[in-house]
């Protein structure tokens, strides 16, 4: 009983309320997947942060107050998600950065939304920005952008008569295949094998087996980091030869780094990765890397530029006014002329897509190769 | 003899007066919280009816505070109001309870374990698939707070109440259970079977009753669960969750009427009050744990106990000493 007591005023005291950040700095949580099935993209997204916070606090901060960016874990888990954002409102943020999982964005927007503060996340899966909310804010392409891009490719690029698909079967890889199979049906392009797999699933030999046996003429791959390591690993083993296509993820540079030789001759749309032929990525990709001491992915780009898109709109409108920042931000472009830290021009609509250039890719000898930039979309 | 009745008193007692004040001094995220402590504990001490009274091990809690969750969300979605979705989440879960008791009948321990365990991974997949009748991955979303005879229970403070109500109409009715008969028939269920049939106790009928009202309860936690979270997707309830349970019941005390609410709590809440060491709090948390069920596999009530009885020798041989 005593123990029951003792964990009751423990428990009390975690929930005491936080002192309120003196005047001089500026509340701007980050909510990220830092355990959990979610930990490879929301620890890149974090680091990202990280490093646009220290430019921006050596530099004397936004209007003269200095960014406190605490970064708290959901362990990929919605009603812990739902918990911490609710602890952000109540400390009053001025802007909430993340997550990165759409699982997480989903609970997680409904209160930002009624608490009226915007929300920069990572989220890719098309519904997020299908609901009105006029306080959600993309740092990257949603499905429904980035999946006509790569149905165009498949069609113009690799010529492809058939596809298969192999998506992993949460959120974002089943978001991302219903698009995907949508636009293969605009373009009367048929998927003859239509695979899904497990989140965090190890072996895909039968997986492999069935799409080889399914004679597409490209196989579109369309699962998170390490899943499609495992699955470009086996496909080198089972000897497919029709083109693995990817989206982003399976390009990306930690997926090269865990699949190893076998990612070589992957091609794809990238939206964001550090090795695109413009200079502003490049430097980023390097400074990143001497920061943390390994190579980012997307999310990174997507962590950083969120930070920098919270410094320009804040000078634009000249007061920490989250209605005001949320309104300005809708419909506004960003050019790295005026703000060099978004690193490429990005433009936001009225739904808080997220519209700019992005890239055609293959990776040779180990290392993603931009062979084609792709103009914006044009929403 | 008196002052071993006051202190336990007086200690529910703070806790009540506390709990009541919560409103006053905790804001909406805590408010949440302590929600989903009172929310967790009761889908807790459902197992802890099935596991510590009965003895019959299940890791299938965390699908039936799924199934209870879905039902109740997806039948207030099609207009149907809350207590009705309440009720109809738990007699689901009690019809399904039932039935996962038959396997029960047959194999034991670990072999149980392992029916539980696939039947969680069915209950996943079914949310997952079958997208249809529970919209996937993609989840539900903007399911309402209930509104009982014209009052709503929308605002966090006003749902807070209502969880820990809930909490005390569960723990109540679990006191009573205990003590009845059937709560009787369940204990002598765990510690000798075979004694119980030669008694004439039905153990068959009561195997299927411990994982049937289990069950239930789970259901009726999965009922609040949904208008707390608001939003609802498969993950939540996979293998992890059913295994989160079964360390709370654990944790807490198996077969103690308190144990899975500190159990609860220390699986909801520590993690957030650990949340001041960053990166590490849930390496600080799993070393908590184990170190805890080295030292105390009884779990914290068990260890409560052990410690008040030790206090209480002392004290009777000091006294018997100085006359």
């Amino acid at each position: 009983m005593k123990y029951l007591m003792k964990s009751f005023f423990v428990a009390a005291m975690a929930m005491a309320p936080v002192a309120a950040g003196a005047q001089s700095t500026i509340y701007i949580p980050n909510l990220a997947e830092l355990s959990g099935a979610g930990a490879v993209s929301g620890t890149n997204w974090r680091d990202g942060i990280i490093l646009a916070v220290e430019e921006i606090n050596a530099k004397g901060g936004i209007l003269g107050r200095k960014l406190d960016v605490p970064h708290v874990d959901t362990q990929s888990e919605a009603s812990i998600a739902r918990a911490q954002i609710q602890r952000m409102i109540d400390n009053k943020a001025y802007v909430v950065l993340g997550p990165v999982f759409s699982g997480s964005v989903l609970p997680s927007m409904e209160l930002t939304k009624q608490a009226e503060i915007p929300q920069i996340m990572g989220g890719e899966a098309a519904a997020i920005t299908q609901r009105g909310n006029p306080y959600i804010f993309r740092t990257a392409f949603g499905q429904q952008v980035s999946m006509p891009k790569i149905a165009n490719y498949m069609r113009d690029g690799v010529k492809a008569k058939s596809v298969a698909v192999v998506w992993v079967n949460n959120d974002f890889g089943k978001g991302g295949r219903d698009a995907f199979t949508a636009e293969m049906r605009k373009r009367n392009i048929p998927v003859v094998a239509d695979v899904s797999t497990e989140s965090g699933q190890v072996d895909f030999a039968s997986d492999v087996v069935k799409v080889k046996n399914a004679n597409a003429d490209a196989i579109f791959v369309y699962t998170n980091e390490e899943e499609s390591a495992r699955f470009l690993r086996e496909a080198r083993k089972q000897g497919i030869r029709a083109p693995l296509i990817g989206e982003t993820t399976l390009l990306g540079q930690k997926v090269i780094e865990l699949a190893g030789e076998a990612a070589n001759g992957v091609k794809g749309h990238v939206g964001l990765t550090a090795d695109a032929p413009v200079p502003a990525l490049q430097e980023f990709g390097e400074k990143f890397k001497k920061r943390f001491g390994y190579a980012n992915d997307h999310n990174g780009i997507k962590g950083y530029t969120a930070v920098y898109v919270i410094k320009h709109v804040t000078e634009k409108i000249g007061k920490f006014d989250s209605k005001a920042f949320a309104a300005a931000l809708h419909g506004m472009t960003i050019k790295p002329s005026d703000e060099p830290g978004i690193l490429m021009e990005a433009t936001w609509d009225k739904n808080g897509d997220i519209d700019r250039q992005s890239f055609l890719g293959e990776v040779v000898a180990g290392k993603q190769k931009i062979v084609e930039i792709l103009p914006k979309a044009g929403l | 003899m008196e002052r071993a009745r006051l202190v336990p008193l007086a200690i529910a007692a703070a806790v009540v007066l506390a709990l009541a004040l919560g409103p006053q001094f905790l804001r909406p995220s805590s408010l949440y919280l302590v929600s989903l402590w009172a929310v967790t504990a009761i889908a807790a001490m459902g197992l802890n009816l099935t596991l510590g009274y009965a003895g019959q091990i299940s890791m299938a809690q965390g699908a039936f505070v799924g199934i209870g969750a879905y039902a109740t969300a997806i039948l207030m979605q099609q207009g149907v109001p809350f207590p009705a979705a309440f009720v109809a989440a738990g007699a689901i879960c009690f019809g399904v309870g039932w039935l996962l008791g038959y396997p029960a009948l047959r194999v034991q321990h670990h072999y149980l374990a392992f029916v539980t365990l696939a039947f969680t991974t069915l209950v996943y997949l079914l949310l997952r698939n079958e997208q249809w009748l529970t919209n996937g991955v993609y989840g539900i979303s903007g399911i309402q707070r209930p509104v009982l005879f014209g009052v709503s229970f929308a605002k966090s403070a006003d749902y807070y109440y209502f969880c820990l109500g809930m909490l005390a109409i569960f723990l109540g009715a679990m006191w009573w259970m205990i003590r009845s008969p059937w709560g009787r028939a369940f204990m002598v269920l765990r510690e000798n079977p075979v004694r119980a049939m030669s008694l004439g106790v039905d153990t068959r009928r009561y195997t299927l009753l411990a994982f049937a009202i289990g069950s239930s309860i789970g259901g009726f936690a999965g009922g609040l669960f949904a208008p707390l979270v608001q939003f609802l997707e498969p993950g939540s309830f996979s293998l992890g969750y059913s295994l989160s349970l079964l360390l709370m019941v654990i944790v807490g005390g198996s077969g103690y009427l308190l144990g899975p609410l500190v159990g609860a709590m220390v699986a909801v809440l520590l993690p957030e009050f650990l949340r001041f060491t960053q990166g590490y709090y849930l390496l600080l948390y799993a070393a908590a744990v184990m170190i805890l069920m080295t030292f105390c596999p009884q779990g914290l009530i068990g260890m409560a106990e052990r410690i008040a009885a030790a206090l209480r020798r002392r004290r009777t041989t000091a006294t018997t000493g100085t006359h």
